[in-house]
């Protein structure tokens, strides 16, 4: 995964997208015992040029350009299955500016803190997103006060009382 | 962990050790994890070979110390 990640990094740079983060599973598992997940999700805040729509047509093209095809719905970088996903409203965005900075075998990357993984998580609302926030709320060092503040500013506090029952 | 009700004290030690375990694993280095996830793949290819399902794991490559820690 090291060689995905500076990958990554060369995307930001190079202005593919202006900033990334690992969430879903493999963000969970930075916090969690090692989880099952063959996909890599990582979360972009893309680029806009003015009265451009957002879109990830430039990231595959960028990867295209380096040898990185798609598959289904992923692109394959240096052997992880690599699943793009737009900041899709106000609290991915959030969760992506306050992303943790983290060190990869000497490679610099960001990772969602495990606060938003329990928001973005009970906002989807799937089985597995109530599976990953029992588990990081039985194995993850958590900052209650900022969880707290977290789910009154987007409207998660309702939810976040009935999953913990 | 949460008290079990109902459970002879053999058991609630067992569940007590394997508690004990996921939170040992949940603080291994990530590296380590990243490549523990990647044997959990390499095992659940097998099994879903079998029901029909291709999956591949990941072919980043990272020291196996981990499993002897693991045991995964």
């Amino acid at each position: 995964m090291k060689r995905t990640l500076e990958i990554l990094n060369e995307l930001e740079r190079e202005g593919a997208f202006s900033r990334y983060a690992i969430g879903g599973a493999m963000a969970a598992t930075f916090y969690t015992e090692p989880v099952l997940t063959f996909d890599l999700d990582v979360f972009v805040v893309l680029s806009r040029g003015t009265g451009q729509l957002i879109s990830l047509a430039p990231v595959y093209e960028a990867l295209r350009a380096r040898g990185y095809g798609e598959e289904k719905q992923t692109v394959m970088i240096e052997g992880v299955p690599v699943q793009f996903l737009p900041a899709y409203n106000a609290l991915v965005e959030e969760a992506l500016d306050q992303a943790r900075e983290i060190d990869y075998e000497g490679v610099p990357a960001r990772v969602l803190r495990a606060e938003h993984l329990i928001a973005i998580s009970l906002q989807t609302g799937r089985t597995k997103d109530r599976a990953r926030v029992a588990m990081l709320r039985e194995q993850a060092s958590l900052d209650l006060n900022l969880l707290a503040d977290i789910l009154k500013r987007h409207q998660l506090e309702e939810k976040w009382k009935l999953w913990k029952e | 962990m949460e008290a079990l009700e109902g459970v002879s004290a053999e058991v609630a030690r067992i569940f007590a050790a394997k508690h004990q375990r996921r939170q040992d694993l949940a603080r291994l280095p990530y590296p380590e994890k990243v490549q523990a996830v990647i044997e959990l793949q390499k095992l659940a290819a097998t099994i879903l070979r079998t029901r029909g399902k291709v999956v591949k794991p990941w072919s980043a490559s990272s020291p196996r110390r981990v499993f002897d820690r693991t045991g995964i």
